[in-house]
């Protein structure tokens, strides 16, 4: 209690004022209530056709009215995100490590990974359905692809950033490489590495929704694959939305076993420092 | 070659303890780099003995290879020429065995670990026979010393500079070395809180009685401290004049308007800016 209280009197600047989230959070919501209404105003008055842009009154209709299936679907997707945010990260991560633990092994491999990245992942998708068909493997393997990426770089920024004198230190007592590794670089990486995880989570939600475009029956992406050639644009917003709030949903989970894993980690307050 | 010296070295050591040859040793070391594949000479016949118990400072302009000094008697470079010996044995297994205590001009406290536990992590990374209760009792000890006391907890983010500092310091005395080597510890420190720390340090090496080499650019800071500073000039670094300061122990405010301290820092001043005007 103490301690959290200290910790936020440091991170704010002197004289600053006291956080409050709320005035923020109905500002936002204020904002979107505009657009919302704005866009519905806009539908009415130049008559568009729905199947152009629905009004938001059509788009929440379909919402209600297609909730089991736009549920359905999301849980599909949510599981693929799930298992491959989950694999693409331990996948970062094992890269990460043996890139420093093995020097010489890692000088020949992190080329190879920079080249792979350059490869156009989505136009992998076609391949893997060709290998493992409709199912949740290719959609794993695409965010797996993805993902893992970020994960890597962020890690390895990490693990490499610590302190050369600390460094120095550490072997002048006779410390190993292993205990170096264990004790000092991997704790020192875990605020780079959360980092690299907010990034993988929503490259994860690209990766399930591209998976699902070249081959699905069921999940979010297939659901706006099939509305689009029933010209359903309202179900393609509905869906839009749902996948919007999932990858939000998502990107906080990661955000919040941040504060709980790495306590320490500095707090990004870009938009508050900006002001 | 130079394992076979230093076992000599050492047996005369243990054979005849009242020669006394100095707690650091280093004979004719030359420290060469080479960047982008030239060769470069950064030291050049550096001769130092530091006896046992002694407080020394290496001085000298910015650049001059006074911090790869201390590094070389650290045993983290290995001189290019020349042999150093620290408690009798080469510096790295000196290091090894917890004869040396390093502190740079940065902290570096792990920014995960409180007061406490940054105390104790090098004396338990150093050694898996401490038990956490003994390197965590020993650390309590250190920070007690360097004046830390009520700290304990505090996690590095909500330490001063000086007191972030103090814990590096008190991580280095952990391990309860005989010796201890800083590099510029009060470099990146406001003037205030520097004096505050040099006098913090002359009251551990009072109470302690350890061997200190301290690499300042601080010529009142040398003065106040040593018994003996060292002037280092550059191109190629070597010490051009070893002055010893005589001021009385134990030293305090009044050290500051003795009529010898002014001496000295007069002396030291007119080195250091001869050393730079005339190079090499």
């Amino acid at each position: 209690m103490s301690e959290a209280a200290l910790d936020t009197a440091a991170s704010a600047p002197a004289g600053g004022a006291v956080r409050r989230p709320m005035p923020d959070a109905i500002l936002a919501l204020g904002l979107i209530a505009v657009v919302t209404i704005a866009w519905e105003l806009a539908i009415r008055l130049f008559s568009v056709p729905t199947f152009v842009l629905p009004a938001p009154s059509a788009i929440i209709r379909t919402l209600i009215d297609s909730r089991a299936r736009l549920a359905g679907a999301a849980v599909s997707t949510a599981v693929e995100i799930s298992v491959g945010f989950v694999l693409a990260s331990l996948t970062g991560i094992v890269i990460a490590l043996l890139i420093v633990r093995f020097e010489r092994f890692g000088r020949a491999l992190y080329p190879l990974i920079v080249l792979f990245q350059n490869v156009p992942k989505v136009a992998l998708a076609p391949i893997f359905i060709l290998w493992f068909g409709f199912d949740l493997a290719p959609k794993v393997l695409l965010i797996v692809v993805i993902a893992f990426f970020p994960v890597t770089i962020d890690m390895l920024a990490g693990l490499q950033s610590v302190e050369p004198s600390f460094v120095a230190l550490m072997q002048s007592v006779g410390a190993s490489r292993g205990k170096i590794l264990m004790r000092v670089r991997i704790p020192h990486s875990l605020p780079h590495l959360m980092a690299g995880l907010k990034v993988a989570i929503t490259f994860s939600v690209i990766g399930a929704i591209v998976g699902e475009f070249a081959g699905a029956n069921q999940g979010l992406g297939y659901v706006i694959e099939f509305a689009s050639t029933q010209l359903d644009t309202p179900l393609i917003f509905a869906a839009l939305i749902v996948v919007s709030v999932l990858g939000l949903a998502f990107y906080y989970v990661v955000e919040l076993a941040e504060r709980i894993l790495v306590p320490w980690a500095p707090k990004f307050d870009t938009y508050r420092r900006v002001v | 070659m130079t394992t076979a010296l230093s076992v000599v070295q050492s047996l005369s050591t243990a054979s005849t303890p009242s020669a006394a040859p100095a707690h650091i040793d280093a004979r004719n070391i030359a420290v060469d780099f080479v960047v982008e594949g030239r060769r470069h000479r950064v030291l050049s016949g550096i001769n130092l003995a530091v006896p046992k118990g002694n407080f020394v400072s290496l001085i000298g302009p910015s650049g001059c290879g006074k911090s790869t000094l201390l590094k070389v008697l650290a045993g983290l470079i290995n001189p290019t020429e020349g042999q150093v010996t620290v408690d009798g044995i080469p510096p790295r297994q000196a290091a090894k065995r917890r004869v040396i205590g390093l502190a740079f001009q940065e902290a570096t406290l792990l920014p995960w670990k409180n007061a406490l536990e940054n105390a104790a992590f090098l004396l338990q990374s150093a050694d898996d026979n401490v038990s956490k209760a003994d390197a965590m009792a020993k650390a309590a000890a250190m920070l007690k010393l360097v004046d830390l006391e009520g700290a304990e907890g505090k996690m590095p983010s909500q330490l001063s500079g000086g007191m972030r500092q103090r814990v590096a310091i008190a991580r280095a005395l952990a391990l309860d070395p005989q010796v201890l080597l800083m590099d510029e510890p009060f470099g990146a420190l406001d003037a205030i809180t520097r004096e505050e720390m040099s006098r913090c340090l002359l009251d551990i090496w009072e109470r302690t009685g350890k061997t200190v080499v301290l690499v300042t650019h601080s010529i009142d800071e040398a003065v106040f401290l040593s018994r003996e500073v060292h002037v280092m000039g550059t191109n190629p670094a070597r010490i051009v004049e070893t002055l010893p300061i005589t001021l009385a122990m134990p030293r305090n405010d009044d050290t500051f308007a003795e009529p010898a301290f002014k001496t000295a820092e007069k002396r030291l001043r007119s080195l250091l800016f001869e050393s730079k005007r005339r190079p090499g």
